[in-house]
This record gives structure tokens, C-alpha cells and sequence, in this order.
């Protein structure tokens, strides 16, 4: 940097340094004085912040409820947001010591969330706001708790059943209005109705357990197995039924070649298309959820579909007791929030009936309440809704393990699917080999769990 | 008036001083020790040594993760050089339409990554893909019928390695400023001892180059270590862990098993020191591999 020399050079040195300084200056300002987030508005109200996962039409569906809120009452006004990653940001903000003061979780994110103590236990607070155990269906209700608290209050819920095509059912001579009730028949109907090309491949499925292939680890438990002993802490995926289910499993790419079924799963379409495969008539039946409705709605309306709960071995069939994955959105309030009294009256709000069954048809999904209103079966967009609501309250409805290490189980069994399914290796070894994995990982979290709590903790 | 100067420096150079120490200096010495403690994110992190460190040696899918890595490393690196050199001197000849092919080179390099692993996707489809498609009939006069690249273990890998040469464009254009950098004197020279087209480039080309292909086989081996969005698009590691990769198992672990922050910190930091260490060997090798003109 040179001085200047002249009268007219110095001058300009003047401006310029004038110019960058009200330029910073103004920059402080804005840093020091600008805008912030509001807290309080509008009207002097509490500002609440609600973290919602999903967008869409589903986001639509909870942004009414939540201006229904806001023109409910004028002391707490929530602000929506439709959030990717929710569980991961949610942890960071937590952490951070900035959390929302609702979040829009899985039932599954209770164990790891409540675990860390990021949650705020629900029991006291929802009792003060008029909220009620018995308002909700037993398994639902079951699916909120962890270590003996309630950690959360459901959104929607959902449960997993079988669907099939009616026309095919039809085409085939088979009764279009019922569908397998146990596993042996599920069989029998996915041969008769998969189409053998002459080359050798097939251009239609009966069925096939990895179409959509989102939930590989149901068919130990809807083979009436168990994968984790929650009392002992322990994996248990060497279950006899557990392993049984995937026997059955692994013999479809034993029945139809496993060459077949890679090529035949290659050019299936994807989910949330015309193309999707039942849509399509690719494969005839399927593993699904309620919300494959709304795909149904959007591109195929007149699609012509069947449902009712995923069939079982004959020897555990109860027709009054259907087994079926039973998972749900949840509302949960983080440690660290603005108040959670507000939180509290504003999920409260939430879990009223009209709008607890208003996002239930959004969603395309059952209620979470303990009993539905004819109205709200008559009016579901769903024509079975009726068979995913018989799930939601039966005994045999089953949920995710609940312990902080499930996403790495889930990530096991994944894995495994592939060894059974591709590899045909035995799975009693590829089941042995997740249980060493798995319960070596419950070990390290009990030790961690003591290591934290003084050696006072218990499994 | 020095010390004006350096003021003046140094409060200009600040915001990014300041950058740097809060979002890169910090969070890597936080890392570091982060590495020695079990930290959860949502708990206070405990001080637990060297037991990460030892966990990791004894997880198994550790050892599939630095195998996998190590593969598409070893093949994606020289095969991604070779091929870029080997564009880089196509289109360094004075042809008609060199601008055009020097762009379409280089465009994939601008797509982004999720839309090209989308696109992928689709090339690689077992049924309905291009590739095999295009395969399936020449294949078949043999018998044979083309892989399901991306669901078959033994495929998968191939599929990603030959799907990494797709963005060489930025290589490609490096290469092709450092060879418009060689003397043509040199050229001349060799052309009067009467080298041919191949003894010119293994003599002359690689030799006057070599300084730029240490640079881009450091860059390459760096990203290859870190590679992440186009395998966690297009497979997530399926089928059984065969294309998961290290940065993904360190993600999982640091943002979805539990998580394990204090596990995923180790993790970063054993990658690190492998990054470091494979820069320092090639740096080392180099000494006797690069020619440098100033030399």
C-alpha cells in the first residue's frame, strides 16, 4: 500500500476508505440490530415451531390442522415446516440446545430419542391436557412407550397388509373377494398365476417378497417369530419361526431361478408411478401399505384391487387376530423447547377426532383411535380401510423392536436378504452371523448405558 | 508503515481467518476428540481412550468397507488417468470441431451428481437399460445374457467403477492445458531422431506432463476415498454391503446407527491418516516418476 501524493489522490483514499467503513458499519448494524426469528407474534402470541417430515399432500393435510390451531385460539401461534432428514436434523438442533418445539417423528425414533434423553416425557403433560390412554387402540398406544413413559402421541398410523388384482384373480377363475389367508395357499395362487414365457423368463409374478421390498424384516415376526428379546436384551433372529419365514423366503428364487427373478425385478417400475407393479400387472399380488391407495388414485383410478392382512402359516392363522407391521407418525416434544405445556396443548389439539380421522384419510392410512367412526369408514378413500383397522387393534399387530441399535439390525437384516435371496446360503448361518453382529452391538450400548449411569444401569 | 500493512492485511484476510477457525479448524480438533469418547450427539461425550479405535479394527463391516474402497480406488484411479490422458491427447490434435468435442467431454462434469447416478440408474437397468439393450443381442449369439449390473454382487462394483469414468471431463481439461504447455521444439527434436507417434508420447507427452498427473492422481485418490452421493443413490451398498463404501459406513454410523458420533470420529480420522499417508507415498514415488522443467 502506497500513501498518496496528491491533494486529489488523498481525496479519493478519504472516499474510498469512507465508503468501506459505512460499509462495514452498516454490515455490524445489520448483524447486531438486523431481523430475528420471531418469538412472539402475531399479536404478542407464543411462537411454537413444528417440524413436519413429510411433504406433499400429507404436509397439506397437517398444515390445516395446524391453521385450525392458530385460529383456535389467540395465545400460541405455530409455525409449519416441512423438513428432509427430520430425525438427523432434529438431533443436531437438540444437541445444539435450539430444537423446534414439536417434531413430526416415527415411532421407531422413540427408543434411540428417548434413550439419549432429548424427549420430554409426555405422561404428566398429556393427563393435564385431557389426553387419554383409552382414546387410542391398544397397539398404538403400546407403540408410544419406552422404559415405562410416554414419549410421543400419534399423527397417523399405519399397518402393513397383502393387495392383490382382482381382475387377474378374476382371468385365473379365482374368487376375486377373497385372497390367501395362509402362507401354503399364498403359494399355491402366486403359481398358478405367474406367467412363464417361452424363453424361459416370466412376464408376470404371483408374488414375490422383495416387490416393493421395503420392510425385509416383517417375515419373522408374520411367521409369528420374534426378533429381539426386549426382557433379556438380546437378538434373537435364530427364532425357529424367524428362521422359517425366510426358508420360505429364500425358496422362491429356489422355485423360479434366481437368474428369473433378477431379471424380472430389473424391469419393474417404481412406486409412485403408472408403472408401479401391481399397478401394471406385473405382479399379481404384493405386500403393501394403505397409502399404495393414493398411487392407485393418482394414475389408475378404476385399478380394480383387493386387500386384506398379509396371510400366515395355517398352524398360527386366527381370523380374529390378523398379524400385520404396525408403525405410526408421532408428535414428540425435544428437551429444550420454549415451553412444553404449549407443545403439549398444541398436540393435544391435534389429537382431537375430526382431525385425528381427517389426516388419517389424507394420509390413506387407519385410525390410531381406539374405535372408528361409521362416518370416517364410510367416507375413507380406502375401500378396505376396514382391513388395516382390524390390524391396527389386533394382538398380532407387531412394531419394530424397541432398542437404539434396531437401525443397524434393519441394516443387518437387509444385508442378510441379499445372502438369502441371491446367494442361496443357508439361512441359519446368515441368521447366526447377524445375532453374533447384533447382540455384540446390544452388549456395547448396555456398557455404555452402565458407563454413563454409573454401573446402575439394567439392560 | 509495515505494520499498518500487515493490520490492514490481516483485517481483510479476517472473515475468512475467522471462517476457518469456527467451521474447519474447531470442528476438526473437536473430531479428534470426539474419537476418544463415546458421543452420541444427544449426550455429553465420555471420555473412553483408544476403545473406538479398537472396535473398529474388530468390526467386520470396517474391513468390507476399506476392501471396497480399496478396489474401486485401485481400478477407478488408473483407469480414470489412463482414459483422460488418452481423450486429453485426441483432442489436443488439430482436427475440425475440437471445440465441440472438448464441451461435450466436460459437460457431464456440470450434471449434478444425483442426476447423474439417476440417469445411471436407468443406463444400468438389468431389463430395460441401454447398456443392456444394446448387450443383450450381441451377448446372445454366444448364449449369453447380460448382468443385472446393479443388483448382482459380482456386477455391482464393475458397474461403479465403469460409471466413474463418466465425469473425467475435468481431468481431461488439465491435461489438455499442460499438453498446449509442452515446446514443440521437443516435438521437433524427436521427429528428427525419428521417434514415432508412441515413443513421442512415452518420451516427450507423459515426461512433460507428469507434474500435472501427480496433481490430478492425488485429487482422484483423495475423492476416491471419500467417495459417497452416487453409490448412496444409486445402491445405499446393496446388494450385501458389495458397494459400500468407507464416507458411507462413516455416515451411518455418525448420523444413523444410534447414532455414534465418537465411532464415526475414529472413523474419519483413520481415513484421514490412510489419505494422508496414500499422498505422502505418492509424493514420495514421485520423486522419481515426475520431471520437473525447472529441475
Amino acid at each position: 500500500m502506497s500513501e498518496p501524493t496528491t491533494s486529489s489522490e488523498a481525496l479519493q483514499h478519504h472516499s474510498r476508505r469512507a465508503v468501506i467503513g459505512a460499509m462495514a458499519a452498516a454490515g455490524l448494524g445489520y448483524a447486531v440490530f438486523g431481523p430475528r426469528a420471531a418469538k412472539e407474534s402475531p399479536g404478542g402470541r407464543l411462537v411454537l415451531d413444528y417440524w413436519e417430515k413429510w411433504s406433499g399432500h400429507e404436509a397439506l393435510a397437517m398444515e390445516k390442522v395446524v391453521k385450525a390451531f392458530n385460529d383456535s385460539q389467540d395465545r400460541i401461534y405455530v409455525r409449519f415446516f416441512t423438513m428432509t432428514a427430520i430425525d438427523q436434523k432434529a438431533m443436531i438442533t437438540i444437541a445444539g440446545g435450539d430444537p423446534p418445539d414439536v417434531i413430526g417423528l416415527w415411532s421407531r425414533s422413540i427408543s434411540p430419542f428417548a434413550e439419549s434423553g432429548a424427549l420430554v416425557p409426555l405422561d404428566d403433560l398429556a393427563s393435564a391436557a385431557g389426553v387419554k390412554q383409552d382414546h387410542y387402540a391398544g397397539p398404538v398406544w403400546e407403540l408410544m412407550q419406552f422404559q415405562g413413559k410416554t414419549w410421543g402421541l400419534p399423527n397417523t398410523c399405519s399397518t402393513i397388509g397383502f393387495y392383490w388384482n382382482r381382475t387377474i384373480f378374476k382371468d385365473a377363475g379365482l374368487n376375486p373377494d377373497v385372497g390367501p389367508r395362509t402362507i401354503e395357499e399364498l403359494d399355491q395362487v402366486a403359481r398358478k398365476l405367474t406367467v412363464t414365457e417361452p424363453s424361459g423368463g416370466m412376464s408376470r409374478l404371483g408374488f414375490v417378497q422383495t416387490e416393493p421390498g421395503w420392510w425385509p424384516h416383517i417375515w419373522g415376526p408374520t411367521f409369528g417369530g420374534n426378533l429381539y428379546d426386549a426382557k433379556m436384551d438380546r437378538a434373537t433372529p435364530r427364532d425357529p419361526r424367524v428362521v422359517q419365514a425366510y426358508d420360505w423366503v429364500q425358496s422362491y428364487p429356489t422355485a423360479y431361478g434366481i437368474d428369473n427373478l433378477r431379471r424380472f425385478g430389473g424391469g419393474l417400475g417404481n412406486y409412485d408411478s403408472p408403472t408401479q407393479p401391481l399397478l401394471a400387472g406385473k405382479v399379481a399380488m404384493s405386500v403393501h401399505g394403505p397409502f399404495l391407495v393414493n398411487v392407485i388414485q393418482r394414475y389408475k383410478p378404476d385399478f380394480d384391487y383387493g386387500a386384506a392382512p398379509f396371510p400366515v402359516p395355517e398352524d398360527i392363522y386366527k381370523e380374529n387376530e390378523p398379524r400385520g407391521l404396525l408403525e405410526a407418525d408421532v408428535m414428540v416434544i425435544p428437551k429444550g423447547c420454549k415451553s412444553p405445556e404449549a407443545s403439549m396443548e398444541f398436540i393435544a389439539f391435534t389429537q382431537r377426532r375430526e382431525w385425528v380421522e381427517m389426516m388419517a384419510k389424507a394420509h390413506c392410512k387407519p385410525s390410531p383411535l381406539a374405535e372408528s367412526g361409521k362416518e370416517f369408514l364410510a367416507s375413507h378413500p380406502h375401500r378396505y380401510i376396514g382391513e388395516h383397522e382390524k390390524i391396527v387393534r389386533s394382538p398380532g399387530a407387531f412394531a419394530t423392536p424397541k432398542t437404539r441399535t434396531w437401525a443397524e439390525y434393519d441394516e443387518e437384516i437387509r444385508s442378510a436378504m441379499n445372502r438369502i435371496w441371491d446367494q442361496g446360503q443357508p439361512v441359519e448361518t446368515v441368521m447366526a452371523s447377524i445375532e453374533q453382529r447384533i447382540n455384540q452391538r446390544l452388549d456395547e450400548a448396555r456398557i455404555r448405558r452402565e458407563r454413563r449411569s454409573g454401573g446402575k444401569a439394567k439392560a | 508503515m509495515k505494520n499498518r500493512e500487515d493490520i490492514a492485511g490481516f483485517a481483510w484476510i479476517s472473515p475468512w481467518i475467522v471462517g476457518f477457525l469456527a467451521f474447519l479448524a474447531l470442528p476438526i480438533g473437536m473430531s479428534l476428540y470426539y474419537s476418544f469418547t463415546d458421543y452420541s450427539l444427544l449426550e455429553k461425550p465420555l471420555w473412553v481412550g483408544l476403545e473406538n479405535f479398537k472396535a473398529l479394527v474388530n468390526d467386520p463391516v470396517f474391513w468390507i468397507v476399506m476392501k471396497n474402497t480399496v478396489i474401486y480406488a485401485a481400478i477407478s484411479i488408473p483407469l480414470g488417468t489412463a482414459l483422460a490422458i488418452f481423450i486429453a491427447v485426441l483432442l489436443h490434435q488439430p482436427v475440425r470441431g475440437t471445440s465441440l468435442f472438448r464441451a461435450a467431454i466436460f459437460v457431464p462434469t456440470l450434471v449434478p451428481m444425483v442426476a447423474s447416478a439417476m440417469v445411471w440408474m436407468w443406463l444400468l437397468n438389468g431389463e430395460l437399460g441401454l447398456i443392456n439393450q444394446t448387450l443383450r443381442p450381441v451377448l446372445g449369439v454366444v448364449g449369453l445374457s447380460p448382468p443385472n449390473w446393479l443388483s448382482e454382487k459380482l456386477f455391482a462394483m464393475p458397474a461403479l467403477i465403469f460409471m466413474s469414468l463418466w465425469s473425467v471431463g475435468q481431468s481431461v481439461m488439465i491435461y489438455l492445458a499442460a499438453l498446449k504447455d509442452v515446446p514443440p521444439s521437443l516435438y521437433e527434436a524427436a521427429d528428427l531422431d525419428g521417434v514415432g507417434p508412441v515413443g513421442r508420447f512415452f518420451t516427450v507427452t507423459l515426461p512433460m506432463i507428469s507434474p500435472v498427473v501427480l496433481f490430478n492422481v492425488i485429487i482422484a485418490t483423495i475423492g476416491s476415498w471419500q467417495v459417497f452421493a452416487i453409490p448412496y443413490v444409486m445402491t445405499k451398498g446393496d446388494p450385501d454391503r458389495a458397494t459400500l463404501f468407507y464416507s458411507m459406513y462413516l455416515y451411518d454410523n455418525a448420523f444413523v446407527f444410534g447414532p455414534k458420533m465418537g465411532y464415526a470420529s475414529a472413523l474419519a480420522w483413520v481415513q484421514f491418516l490412510i489419505i494422508l499417508a496414500l499422498t505422502g507415498l505418492t509424493m514420495l514415488a514421485s520423486r522419481r516418476l515426475v520431471y520437473y522443467r525447472a529441475n
